[in-house]
This record gives structure tokens, C-alpha cells and sequence, in this order.
């Protein structure tokens, strides 16, 4: 059974999580810095959000579809975003397997996981937050 | 054992000659009128007449496209693929080196999938089968004929684009040792320090390596060790010649199936910043990253000297990792000394580097896909100090 009951759901857990990843000054910094605007597309459920640094001033978070064309797009099961928040992802091993696929320049989006690390211990919170029942 | 998936969708076939079955082989694969993409020194040398020979059997004066550059970009794989649509090419036979292989690889996308190469950019886009592609390495280093990759530039926008699909894996690798017996002892030993990279790097990558890779990596290490010195002083021994290509892409399969490291990483960026030859950076860069990996991969390294080296050190019962471990790292030393390679970047021909080239080159092997796979965490500082070591 997915983790995420309906896209509303996810939108609504994956925005919580990068508006605080915004709210942190060390990891939003690095973010702006790339000026990359990243889309993800999840499925079962089907969602997409994306993540705007492009002006690099200011992170903008935006949940289903978006008229902004991305840098670089993210295709993965919805459960897989939800391990990958729980740093359960071997994301080297998910590529070769294709779980993840990456679409652009690839190495501009995977220059930003090590930024993204102290995000997982916010993730559990922000699910507890969001009603969701899952064991973490 | 933890689990792992291997995959190696390309089927291998060695021996001598063993190119010209090349027409028999496209007509399995449903095709008729195959793109040759060549390497023009190989075309002209005449090396390449019995395979052509071969290909007139399916019916047709073969189309050949030998422009392929050293370092190949979007410009040519649009001529190449325009060329084969014009002439109605329904599959790619490629004949070359890693470039060769590579431009025909874009050029089996363009040709099946059609639309912006861009779209296509990235890992796991591609989403069917491409056109039959049958490759046909001239140098035992690169792996292409076997990964699941490619990488070509775009001069324009001044990037390196990367395609990676299992999709890209060809049909078929046909290894034929008499094509690489007039590779010249530096090539050759540049390739062949390329291939012991990926191996070494295969061996010890970050929680992807499995026992299916593990035996790869170690037997062609074995081989390498052992035949690519001989390759070098005698480039007309077959043995040795067939047993570097074959040692090639065993550890093309592996690497395909578990990544590269830290060595791949900086040498990618060496090479976009300078244009230096891919083999002959990895063959500078290999010490000084496995001494930044021997804290978390000197297990490893020592199982790769048990297996591999054990010939050349009959007193290794009862040393210790560390010894052996070491022992694999002056190996390689001792190869770059034996092959008269250059040992320091600045022996490859880079100049000084300032602050803001050291930047640049640490910012574009942090962000390479190589990187993820290194056993070891790295930071910027770590990079940039490798850099330096390595100058």
C-alpha cells in the first residue's frame, strides 16, 4: 500500500517539508545558490512540485503543475521520495536501478544531495505534523 | 549478501577476425542497412576492408561515417544521424574508441527516438529499445562497447551532456584482438590504466559493488596485471592483446553495474577544463585517490592484491591488509614508471593552477555522478587537496 493516501496529502507533506528547508538559512543559501529550478514527478499517487531558486533570492515552492520550465526533472514512485526523506535511499543504487530517473543535467541536481542531508531529521516531524501514520 | 540487480543486456563475442560475422549478426537483429561509424585512421589504415567486405553481404555499398573528433560533440552526432537518415539506416555498427562509440550511441537516439537531444539528457529518460547497435572497440580501456552510458559535448553551450539508459547498453560487442595490435605502447597504456581504474573502482564503490562484480573486477585485474606490460613491450602478441580487451570489458561490465569513484570524478573535470586524454588522466590520478580511499577501502584493496597480484609477491601469507594494500598501490606506481606515463598533472601538461581553476575543478567533480559511488565522503577541501597531491 503507497505511504500517501492522494496527491493532496503529498502535495501538502512535500510543501511543509521544503518550506522548511527554506526556513534554514544553511541549506536554502546553497539552494539559491544553484539558481536551478527542479521538478519533481511523483506517481502513485501522481504529483508534481517544484522548486524555483532561479533569482537566487528567494526559494519559490510550487505544488502541481507549474508553467516554469525546470533545469532538471525527478520521476520516482511517491514512496521512494518518502524513503529518500527518511535517508533510506541508496540514491547511487536507485539510479542504476532506475527507481529515480533524473532528466537535464544530472550532476547540477546530485551536487545538491549533501546540502539536502539535514533535511531527513525534519521529515519525520513534519509527517507527525501532517497526521500521516507510517512507521519511521 | 546483500541484495543487488546485475544487469548486462549486450552480448559478447570474441576472436580473431571475429568482425567479419558482423552482416549475419545485424540480420538477427532485424537490420539491413546498417551506419558504419568509424575511426578514420582505422578506415584509411585498411584494417576495417574485411568487415566491409562482410557488410557489402547484406545487399548494399555500406554508409560509412568516419568524421568522428577525439572529443565528439552534438554537431557531429546530428551529421552522423542526418547522414543515416538520408541513406535509410536502420541500425549502427561502431568501430572505434570510446568517442567512436559514444557519438554512436547519440546517434542511435536521434535516429529512433527522433525530437531535442536534450530531452534525452540524463539518467533513465530513454524508455525503449533503440535501433540494433553493434560495437567494435579499437582500443582495450574505455568499456563503452558494454556500459550503459555516454557522454558527448556541446560545443555551443560549452557542457559535457550525459546519457545514461540501460537502453544504451549495444546489442552486441564483437572483441577482435587484431584490431588493436597497431595501437601504439602509449595508447595502449593509457586505455589499459583506464580499464584498471574501472576495475579498482568497481571493486571498492560505495554500497553497489556485489559478488557478480567482484568477479569481474578481480579476474580482469588479473589479466591486466599480468598482460598489459606484455602488451606494451609487444604490441604483435596476440595473447596479450586479447587478454587486456577481454580483461576491458569485464571490468566495462562491472563498472556498469556499480559506478566509478573519486579518480573518474577529478578526471572528468581535468579533462573538460584541459582536454586531456581520459585514460592517460585516471592513469595520474589513481594513486592519489586510492590513498585518500585506503582508510574505508583497504580491505578491498588488499582482497584485489590477494587475487590479482599474488604471482608477482609470493610472500603474501600472513601480511596484513595494510601490507597488501600498499603492495596494490606501488603496483601501480611502478606501471606508470614501466609505461613511461606522466606521474603528476603537471608531467600530463596542466599549468599552474590559481585558487579559481582549483575551485573550478573541485565544483565539477563535486557535482559528477562519479562521485557518488566513492567509498569515501568527500568535501571540497578534500578535492581540491587531491588536486594539489596530484600536481
Amino acid at each position: 500500500m503507497a505511504v500517501f493516501s492522494s496527491t493532496e496529502e503529498l502535495h501538502r507533506i512535500m510543501e511543509d517539508l521544503w518550506n522548511a528547508i527554506k526556513s534554514d538559512e544553511q541549506m536554502a543559501g546553497q539552494l539559491l545558490a544553484s539558481r536551478l529550478i527542479v521538478q519533481f514527478h511523483y506517481r502513485e499517487p501522481e504529483g508534481r512540485l517544484t522548486i524555483d531558486c532561479s533569482d537566487g533570492v528567494e526559494m519559490k515552492i510550487h505544488s502541481g503543475e507549474c508553467e516554469k520550465k525546470p533545469i532538471v526533472e525527478m520521476f520516482m514512485k511517491s514512496d521512494v521520495a518518502h524513503e529518500f526523506w527518511l535517508g533510506k535511499v541508496n540514491v547511487p543504487m536507485a539510479l542504476l536501478q532506475g527507481k529515480i530517473v533524473s532528466k537535464g543535467p544530472v550532476s547540477k541536481a546530485l551536487a545538491l544531495l549533501p546540502a539536502l542531508k539535514p533535511a531527513y531529521p525534519m521529515y519525520p516531524t513534519v509527517i507527525k505534523n501532517n497526521g500521516l501514520k507510517v512507521s519511521v | 549478501m546483500n541484495p543487488f540487480i546485475f544487469q548486462s543486456p549486450t552480448k559478447v563475442l570474441f576472436g580473431e577476425y571475429t568482425t567479419t560475422g558482423c552482416a549475419d549478426l545485424l540480420l538477427e537483429l532485424g537490420a539491413k542497412r546498417p551506419l558504419l561509424v568509424a575511426d578514420g585512421f582505422l578506415l584509411e589504415s585498411g584494417m576495417l576492408d574485411p568487415m566491409i567486405d562482410n557488410l557489402r553481404g547484406l545487399g548494399e555499398e555500406p554508409c560509412i561515417f568516419a568524421e568522428v573528433p577525439s572529443d565528439s560533440d552534438v554537431a557531429c552526432v546530428d551529421k552522423a544521424a542526418q547522414f543515416a537518415r538520408e541513406h535509410g539506416c536502420d541500425s549502427i555498427v561502431a568501430v572505434g574508441g570510446g568517442s567512436v562509440i559514444d557519438t554512436a550511441k547519440v546517434v542511435a537516439i536521434c535516429l529512433t527516438l527522433g525530437g531535442d537531444l536534450l530531452d534525452y539528457q540524463g539518467l533513465n529518460c530513454i524508455e525503449r529499445k533503440l535501433v540494433p547497435l553493434v560495437v567494435v572497440p579499437t582500443t582495450a580501456g574505455t568499456g563503452s562497447e558494454v556500459s550503459f552510458v555516454a557522454m558527448i559535448k556541446d560545443k555551443k553551450e560549452g557542457k559535457k551532456l550525459l546519457f545514461g539508459s540501460p537502453y544504451l547498453a549495444p546489442d552486441v560487442a564483437m572483441l577482435d584482438p587484431t584490431l588493436i595490435l597497431s595501437l601504439p605502447p602509449r595508447l595502449t597504456a593509457a586505455t589499459g590504466m583506464d580499464a584498471i581504474t574501472h576495475g579498482i573502482e568497481a571493486f571498492v564503490a560505495s554500497g553497489t559493488f556485489s559478488v557478480a562484480t567482484d568477479a569481474l573486477c578481480l579476474e580482469s585485474l588479473r589479466l591486466m596485471f599480468r598482460h598489459l606490460p606484455e602488451a606494451f613491450s609487444r604490441g604483435d602478441d596476440m595473447e596479450a592483446r586479447s587478454a587486456t580487451l577481454v580483461a576491458s570489458t569485464m571490468a566495462g561490465i562491472a563498472f556498469t553495474n556499480s559506478g566509478v569513484g573519486i579518480v573518474h570524478a577529478l578526471a572528468h573535470s581535468v579533462g573538460a577544463k584541459f582536454g586531456t586524454h581520459h585514460g592517460m588522466t585516471n592513469a595520474v590520478l589513481l594513486p592519489f585517490g586510492m590513498e585518500f580511499n585506503m582508510e574505508q577501502a583497504e580491505q578491498r584493496f588488499a582482497r584485489i592484491a590477494d587475487y590479482a597480484l599474488a604471482a608477482d609477491c609470493l610472500e603474501f601469507s600472513g601480511k596484513t591488509d595494510s601490507y597488501k594494500a600498499s603492495f596494490l598501490l606501488d603496483r601501480i606506481r611502478s606501471l606508470l614508471v614501466e609505461f613511461s606515463l606522466p606521474r603528476s598533472l603537471k608531467e600530463l601538461g596542466l599549468p599552474e593552477l590559481d585558487d579559481d581553476v582549483l575551485n573550478e575543478l573541485s565544483c565539477m567533480a563535486a557535482s559528477d555522478p562519479a562521485i557518488m559511488f566513492n567509498p569515501r565522503e568527500t568535501t571540497d577541501e578534500d578535492l581540491i587537496e587531491i588536486i594539489k597531491r596530484a600536481y
